[in-house]
């Protein structure tokens, strides 16, 4: 079933067979996505995926998939058992119906409560992420009888109305404003904040325990403590969203394990599907507020698409190969070795790399400058790494490969990243100098600017034959 | 056939409350094979499913083509990484621009259908650069921020303050949208046939008008087809037989077929050119998966072949006869029959007398729910692929449960 992987990087497809499924892209879906993309060297379509990457036909060049969907993919790409279990479960399920009780939705959320931090017995399923934060707020509104809800400066939740409304960065909500009142931002790590803001109309404080788009910030100990301490004294329920962060990223299984803090709820996506079927999920603690509630409103959130039968067996499989590998280890294992050399290559280049954060191999660096993150993700991409700058934080590049990943695949990122920050040391000095002009340095800032700019050096690239050539 | 011993118990992904309303409803027993029309539970009692997931399963349960078309993916291609451009979301969106009429060019793709209405009201906020969104009384748009603001739901309230600047007008009522609608108005939203409100359907007089309010204040047409869309009202979409023409089109989980988790927004290019200056301003992981788009795409082209619309047209004028007549029977608690096509609503008179219904019709081998808002309703809503046979075997149970 797994593609053969081969070592031959000759390009698979023309420029005209690309150029043909780009312009499709662009005229029914979203051309100004293509030419971002296009941009940042990101426009690559995803051939023989599988392990901990793909291959870009246009180059013929194996890319390191440093994205992962933003952390679906932690069990692989095409992980050849969690795909024999989906073709398994075709023969006799669909996505079964939302209102029915299945041995599939049975099974998952056992699993799942076995699994949880403490006491999260109770499972809600979902469609998505957004979906899944929707449904904890809406839960966390109902349960309490109370509405205001607290989320963190640049926290990203996803895009759905009450996500949305509880995402800490203006740039994905200033369109589509006035959003859900009663929804308020204290900065990420500071106890004082919260407890400042925290009252008796606290309906519930909602956070990621490790901030993922905000620029992998992961939470003190000491905060997390604290947050437990403060809803526990105002009555308040502590969600943590581990969308991002579940399912092993972070060296353990979910990134609460880290801190032995409990929330009331928390929330599931992204890997949970395996890379292959969307399935999420809502976990709470069966307290009489909260099963009070669900039992006066047993479907106040009853998703169509969520906790599909096919989506349910994915999940258990997931579950179950993430459990038999210990995948968590071998993240913490690998995200060490990954963080100490990115740390090198910190005090090597200080006047490109400003931080080194992470927790397991949900790792990022932060530049000193926000227009090296497109740059470097271009610089990456002819090195055989595909990453993505955070869309909270485009000064920070993540690196969230897939968890099965070996120590010799390790080590060929390492080296691609060495690689890609020698070739940004000869392009920085002309930015750098142009950066010291007034205004400019906003200017190279700016995400339009930046897309035009380098989507006009992209151009000027494709037209000169000799600088197409494998890196 | 009866669910005489009931399996179920409360457990963790089945709290006290759902069992509860599934015993009420006569539904406690376990989702076990499933084929066609029908579902099996896990004693091998066999039922006719006329819940189709709330209009997802359009092809009956597991089409042959589209759990190929699955299986064909696995061989090859995964969820992708969502920012990408990949030949399967092309495909599909390309695909849909030719088969729904009018110049819904462009897609955005979401995982379930009240993320599509979420996307909706966001670009249409984003593209007029208004607030104000507009919906009618009685409508039901699904679980999430703004479709559940839009909705027409009993226990709304339990959630909080939710998103401002939506007004809601009685629905059907000319001179109320034209108060309503005004240059500070973003969208008008609504379903043509409210299926969890007795299947109460627009007049074509009345989206005529209302069309052509937004028009003239520049406010745009938002018409959410997730229960009606791909035949299920006797049209490919309901949208066409009321003669308008929506400048956004939700599209819900009928476009997976059951087999995939998918739904769309589909945009024309006017719209669009908000997303096209804001790219990734909304994003959805699992919306636009490659292998939901290879499921969605061989939907599309199992809709097309077999055009189930035709099906549903005849088949459900034959059912709504019938089950007029039964409901006109001396003695018959049912009060009314409604809707179009195999899209069907039966008024019980009171919530209790639905329920009733529901638990009735189920010991009959038929599995119905009752409506979300019209909880006095009781919803059909089989395969559109149903035979007469099968039809006649929807009336003999709903009679037999008198």
């Amino acid at each position: 079933m797994h593609t053969t992987e081969t070592t031959n990087n000759a390009p698979r497809m023309t420029r005209a067979e690309k150029a043909a499924v780009v312009a499709r892209f662009s005229r029914y879906i979203n051309r100004g996505q293509v030419k971002y993309l296009r941009s940042g060297h990101l426009d690559v379509i995803e051939t023989e995926r599988g392990g901990v990457g793909f291959r870009d036909p246009a180059s013929g060049r194996r890319m390191y998939d440093c994205f992962s969907s933003a952390g679906s993919f932690n069990v692989s790409r095409r992980n050849p058992l969690i795909m024999q279990a989906l073709e398994a479960a075709l023969d006799d399920l669909d996505m079964g119906t939302f209102h029915f009780a299945s041995p599939a939705k049975a099974a998952l959320a056992a699993k799942l409560a076995a699994l949880a931090p403490g006491d999260l017995d109770g499972v809600l399923f979902a469609a998505g992420g957004g979906d899944a934060v929707d449904c904890a707020l809406k839960l966390a509104r109902g349960a309490t009888g109370r509405s205001e809800i607290i989320a963190t400066v640049k926290a990203y939740h996803g895009h759905t109305g009450f996500a949305l409304s509880a995402n800490g960065k203006a740039h994905y909500r200033r369109f589509f404003e006035p959003l859900m009142p009663d929804f308020s931002f204290v900065p990420f790590n500071d106890i004082e904040a919260m407890r400042a803001r925290i009252s008796e109309k606290t309906a519930a404080v909602i956070l990621e325990p490790v901030q993922g788009e905000a620029g992998i910030f992961p939470a003190d100990a000491a905060y997390l403590e604290g947050l437990r301490a403060l809803c526990d004294e105002r009555g308040a329920l502590l969600i943590f969203d581990e969308i991002q962060t579940g399912f092993g990223r972070t060296g353990r299984l979910f990134a609460a394990d880290h801190y032995g803090v409990v929330p009331d709820i928390m929330t599931l996506a992204k890997s949970l599907g395996g890379g292959l079927y969307p399935i999420a999920a809502v976990l709470y603690r069966p307290t009489p507020a909260v099963t009070g509630f669900l039992d006066r409103h047993p479907v106040f959130h009853e998703t169509h698409g969520g906790g599909a039968d096919l989506g349910c067996r994915v999940g258990l499989r997931v579950l179950e190969y993430i459990e038999e590998t210990r995948l968590w280890e071998n993240a913490a294992a690998r995200g060490a070795r990954l963080k100490e050399a990115l740390e090198t290559l910190q005090h090597e280049n200080p006047r490109i790399i400003r931080a080194v954060r992470g927790l397991g191999l949900m790792v990022g660096i932060e530049y000193v400058h926000e227009f090296v993150g497109p740059m470097m993700s271009d610089a990456l991409a002819r090195h055989g790494v595909f990453a993505a700058y955070s869309g909270n934080a485009p000064q920070v590049m993540r690196f969230m490969v897939p968890l099965t990943v070996n120590a010799e695949e390790i080590e060929g990122i390492i080296v691609a990243i060495r690689l890609a920050v020698r070739d940004m040391k000869t392009l920085l000095p002309a930015a750098l100098l142009a950066a010291r002009v007034p205004g400019v340095l906003r200017l190279l800032n700016n995400e339009r600017v930046q897309t035009a700019a380098f989507g006009f050096l992209r151009k000027i690239e494709e037209l000169l034959p000799a600088r197409r050539k494998n890196a | 056939m009866s669910a005489s011993t009931s399996p179920l118990q409360a457990s963790p992904g089945l709290p006290q409350g759902r069992l509860e309303r599934l015993r009420a409803l006569g539904h406690d027993f376990l989702e076990g094979r499933r084929e066609g029309a029908y579902l099996w539970d896990m004693q091998g009692h066999r039922y006719l499913d006329a819940v189709s997931g709330a209009g997802t399963h359009n092809l009956g349960r597991r089409p042959e083509a589209p759990v190929a078309a699955l299986r064909n993916a696995l061989r090859d291609t995964d969820q992708g990484n969502f920012p990408m451009v990949s030949i399967e979301k092309a495909r599909l969106a390309e695909t849909l621009a030719g088969f729904v009429p009018g110049p819904l060019e462009c897609a955005v793709f979401s995982v379930m259908r009240g993320e599509a209405m979420d996307c909706a009201c966001k670009v249409a906020r984003g593209r007029t650069g208004r607030a104000e969104l507009v919906t009618v009384d009685g409508g039901w748009y699904g679980q999430t921020g703004f479709a559940l603001t839009l909705s027409e739901r009993a226990d709304k309230t339990c959630f909080g303050p939710l998103i401002p600047e939506v007004r809601i007008v009685p629905f059907d009522d000319i001179s109320a949208a034209e108060q309503a609608v005004t240059a500070r108005t973003a969208a008008f939203i609504l379903e043509p046939l409210q299926a969890e409100n007795n299947c109460r359907a627009a007049m074509p007089e009345y989206a005529g008008a209302v069309a052509q309010l937004c028009r003239d204040r520049g406010a745009l047409l938002v018409v959410d087809e997730t229960q009606t869309n791909f035949g299920r009202t006797g049209h490919r979409f309901a949208f066409e037989a009321l003669g308008m023409s929506p400048d956004i089109l939700v599209l819900g989980e009928a476009l997976g077929a059951g087999v995939f988790p998918i739904a769309a927004t589909l945009l024309t290019q006017d719209v669009n050119r908000f997303l096209n200056a804001h790219p990734l301003i909304h994003l959805s992981t699992f919306g636009g998966s490659d292998i939901g788009c290879r499921v969605a795409l061989s939907a599309v082209e199992t809709y097309a072949r077999l055009e189930p619309w035709r099906n549903a047209s005849m088949v459900g004028a034959r059912l709504l006869a019938d089950l007029r007549e039964t409901a006109e029977r001396p003695g018959s608690p049912i009060r009314g029959v409604a809707g179009a096509g195999l899209l069907l609503s039966l008024d019980c008179g009171t919530e209790e007398a639905a329920a009733a219904l529901c638990r009735r019709a189920a010991d009959q081998g038929l599995l119905v729910l009752p409506g979300a808002v019209a909880r006095h309703t009781v919803v059909l809503r089989p395969s559109l692929l149903i035979t007469e046979d099968e039809a006649d075997a929807i009336v003999t149970a709903v009679r037999a449960c008198l």
